[in-house]
């Protein structure tokens, strides 16, 4: 019943963060006083990502299911995998506003009425779509399992698309662009696909559409959207949380599983986005007086595919840019008092993915950073340190058992891996193999991806900084508008 | 459903009180600190500071390396960090079971001993970076410096809660070491802490290992203020215009509300969701829905401990709307609702989404580990976890009710306006 907002030490990371120097102080050196010995730690068990119970609802849903313990919190995520392509040209969006209105209204219930049955049980229901597709999630005290999951059936099975519902979400949609383009690191990141995928490809535009597509979407696109793309086939359900007591799967086959779609059409595979021919080169959007720079740098990046395997890119993510004393923020933040956090991530895609690292820095500073987060990028190919290594290997797979503790974890994570067509195996897999990565394998790993070329986009003051920039010579520098 | 998270509580000589709280699912142990300090705690001229402070809790003490409780503890699979809010500030960690004894001396050593390794070369830097946070997080941000208006003009001058928690750029520019060692030497102590270990251990094992590593603490901190004077509504109407180059036109509409953990604040609570924080609340389904003259309506409250909390909606008004309309249909609902209470669907939805949030927030060892810090620092109360959703389930349809007709009154309203210019304007 309450939301608090606070001031907190670390900026937010993706995946969470590494260290660097080894600074320990020996037992040698204590003064003498009262301070009881450094205790030793013990080395924690190898841990296994819990294995789920499957099952193939009749309809063709492939049904997951996590039994936790202790976790009353149900939570249910189902994913549809689809490529963004399949929108057509003139109403990218059209996958986006169509998740936001799948509770506005469905054919038993009004939209006000649907609205009260989920508030009423405590049910959460959110949907969203992304450059995999489509993600339908709710959670749910476990009592309320039952219900939840046949108002999710109808949600996704019979949803309406009443006018003056669609309408509203046109109008909401047009007002949160005009509210990301107002905030730096979105609008940097709009920049950056513009800028990095060549304008013919889906990827350099985004996902919930533009100006002119949303202007230009109407009802029947929802509706016939739906109808083509939304249906069981090839669809993945989720259920995670205590399910003792709990036949989940009849609960599932008797309201998931009697969705039936005479005319989905099962999406064709997903093809790598091509990068533009001039990706290369930095683009200044101009944000006149802007007190600080909003930096985002990026290149191709693998995907969980990779050749070699996916397991260096954690690690290497980590120790580039993952905490205070990664490398970045061991010099732009610790040492320079730059920044308040600059973060770097592979983020794979469906197919191909993304090198990343951003962060604000203060306006004074843009043009010094500029060129040592690149020299910090760089240096990633003259290798790692063993201490680097060990530290970024130990963290991410000794954080594991924590980080996917509750039911809401351990569901994204399954629907993350089912909407790349694998399964938490692939989790389990790569915290093993990242045990056994050495600095060797992790710089060839970095050398694959990083050689030097970088997308670039600085959101700032650029009739104070864009010349110094250019004088980086770090390549063509273009200034946009705002 | 009634809980029963197992709750162990003792205080040591020094005065320390921990908690602990077994839980064998993960095989992981959360340490989380409580400090009774927080901005509520600043003085004039050093806003900012209990914050800034806390930064300076992770660049070395006597026995640990500037940096290395990231370094170090990362390196374990710990994942940690440290917040500071109005009435308190936190630290806390989830480690690998076999290396919470080392998270604890490390704790230890700088609850204990930060002082050994201040220096200004820690301090400026920290301040540089603190001021890039509050550049990042407020000022560079449309609408970023709103709640910063709200609580000046919520709260009168001088009162704890008047600053916000990040401060001021000339009181961070202000600090000096001095000010470190004073402020560490005063609320930095057991005896005004609280410790909270949850996760796969066992009440001894937790007590001792407590006893093990702070009991050689002396109680050095003073002793805490009482809390101060309770605070009525605001009187009148207040409000603030600050016109700008933001993307649409934004509301804040604020109100005084009574402290925290009282049967009136929960009442308060509920009253706040089932006008604004519910997709089912009169405001969404009038304002966002019906009318369409609101792009979004949010809803919060805020509880605090010093004579007073802090209830607020967020409304984004619509393109070509007039706000001054909006806030008069706000002001409307709220006349309506401190007569008619709300309906038993509202407080059906609101007592159930209450119940799932709060055991979704209970469902991870870090978040109930805080939950338990805060109400036995802030309440004396380590049952709390366990017997919340008791308690809201006891308030009725005319507790809210009342509740409402006396904080939110529309006279007591305080309203902040992000009020956007069109260019045009701003060039003449």
């Amino acid at each position: 019943m309450s939301s608090v907002t606070e001031g907190a030490d670390l900026p937010a990371t993706d995946h969470p963060p590494t260290d660097l120097p080894p600074t320990e102080v020996s037992v040698a050196e204590l003064p003498a006083d009262d301070t009881p010995p450094r205790p030793e730690v013990r080395p924690p068990e190898v841990w296994r990502f819990a294995t789920p119970a499957r099952h193939t609802l009749s309809n063709g849903i492939e049904l997951l299911s996590y039994d936790i313990p202790g976790q009353y919190v149900i939570s249910v995520r189902t994913v549809l995998p689809f490529p963004l392509s399949v929108e057509p040209r003139e109403v990218e969006g059209v996958a986006s506003i169509m998740s936001r209105l799948l509770d506005e209204g469905t054919a038993e219930h009004s939209p006000e009425e649907f609205a009260e049955l989920l508030e009423r049980k405590g049910i959460a229901l959110g949907a969203s779509v992304t450059d995999g597709g489509l993600g339908v999630d709710l959670d749910v005290p476990k009592r309320r399992l039952g219900e939840a999951l046949d108002l999710l059936r109808q949600a996704l099975a019979e949803p309406v698309f009443p006018g003056p519902e669609v309408d509203r979400h046109r109008k909401t949609r047009l007002a949160q662009i005009e509210q990301e383009r107002a905030l730096a690191p979105q609008r940097a990141a709009q920049a950056f696909i513009a800028t990095h995928f060549d304008e013919t490809d889906r990827a350099s535009r985004p996902t919930a559409g533009t100006t002119a597509s949303i202007t230009a979407l109407t009802r029947q696109d929802i509706v016939d959207f739906h109808a083509e793309r939304v249906g069981p086939t090839g669809m993945t359900a989720v259920i995670a949380g205590d399910l003792s007591g709990l036949d989940v799967a009849d609960l599932a086959e008797s309201t998931l599983g009697t969705w039936v779609s005479a005319t989905h059409v099962p999406a064709a595979e997903t093809i790598e986005p091509r990068r533009a021919t001039d990706a290369a080169r930095v683009v200044f959007v101009d944000r006149p007086g802007s007190v600080q720079s909003e930096l985002l740098v990026g290149w191709t990046g693998p995907d969980r595919h990779a050749p070699g395997g996916w397991a260096a890119y954690p690690v290497l993510g980590f120790m580039v840019g993952g905490s205070p004393n990664a490398r970045i923020d061991a010099l732009l933040r610790e040492e320079k008092g730059y920044t308040y956090g600059i973060r770097s991530v592979f983020r794979p895609r469906r197919v191909g993915g993304l090198f990343l690292t951003s962060g604000s820095v203060r306006a004074d500073a843009t043009v010094e950073s500029v060129q040592l987060l690149l020299d910090l990028l760089a240096s990633g190919r003259d290798g790692f340190r063993a201490e680097e290594v060990q530290a970024g290997v130990d963290f991410i797979s000794k954080t594991a058992p924590g980080r996917f503790a509750t039911a809401d974890a351990v569901a994204d994570e399954a629907v993350t891996m089912a909407l790349d067509g694998l399964t938490t195996d692939f989790t389990t897999k790569t915290l093993e193999a990242m045990r056994e990565l050495d600095g060797q394998q992790l710089t060839a790993a970095y050398r694959d991806w990083v050689q030097g070329e970088w997308t670039v986009v600085i959101v700032g003051d650029a009739s104070t900084y864009a010349e110094g920039v250019r004088e980086l010579g770090i390549g063509d520098v273009t200034v946009v508008p705002a | 459903m009634p809980l029963d998270y197992p709750i162990h509580e003792k205080t040591l000589a020094n005065g320390l009180r921990v908690v602990v709280s077994p839980d064998a699912s993960v095989p992981t142990v959360t340490v989380n600190i409580w400090v009774n300090v927080g901005s509520r705690h600043e003085l004039a001229g050093r806003t900012g500071f209990a914050h800034l402070f806390e930064h300076l809790m992770f660049q070395g003490s006597r026995h640990i390396a500037s940096g290395e409780h990231f370094t170090r503890l990362m390196a374990e699979g710990g994942r940690l960090n440290a917040t500071t809010w109005f009435d308190r500030t936190n630290y806390f960690e989830t480690v690998p079971k076999g290396a919470y004894e080392l998270a604890l001396w490390m704790e230890a050593d700088r609850h204990g001993h930060l002082l050994d390794a201040v220096t200004q070369e820690n301090l400026d830097n920290q301040r540089d970076v603190v001021k890039e946070e509050k550049r990042q997080r407020y000022d560079n941000v449309p609408y970023g410096t709103a709640l910063i208006d709200v609580y000046a003009a919520v709260f009168p001058s001088g009162h704890p809660y008047h600053h916000p928690t990040i401060g001021s750029m000339e009181d961070l520019d202000a600090a000096s070491l001095e000010d470190v060692h004073a402020f560490f030497r005063r609320y930095y102590g057991p005896n005004n802490s609280v410790l909270t270990l949850v996760g796969d251990l066992t009440a001894d094992e937790g007590f001792a290992a407590a006893e093990r590593y702070f009991g050689h603490l002396p109680a050095s901190a003073e002793p805490a203020r009482p809390p101060v004077a309770p605070l009525e509504p605001v009187s009148e109407p207040v409000r603030v215009d600050r016109p700008g180059n933001v993307p649409n036109d934004r509301m804040h509409i604020a109100f005084r509300l009574p402290v925290d953990n009282t049967d009136e604040f929960f009442a308060a609570g509920l009253a706040i969701d089932a006008l604004g924080g519910l997709s089912t609340s009169r405001l969404v389904q009038r304002l966002v829905r019906r009318e369409q003259v609101a792009n979004a309506v949010q809803a919060h409250a805020m509880g605090f401990v010093d004579g007073v909390s802090l209830g607020f909606f967020v409304i984004d008004v619509a393109d070509g709307q007039d706000p001054e309309a909006v806030e008069a249909a706000v002001v409307e609902e709220l006349e309506r609702f401190a007569v008619e209470g709300p309906t038993e669907v509202e407080m059906e939805s609101a007592m159930a989404q209450s119940e799932r949030s709060w055991l979704s927030a209970l469902a991870g060892q870090e978040e109930r580990a805080d939950l338990i810090s805060q109400h036995v620092l802030l309440h004396g109360d380590g049952q709390f976890v366990n017997t919340f959703l008791d308690r809201i389930a006891e308030v009725g349809v005319e507790d809210v009710r009342a509740a409402a007709a006396r904080w939110l009154r529309p006279d007591g309203r305080v309203v902040v306006r992000h009020l956007a210019v069109a260019d045009e304007e701003e060039v003449a």
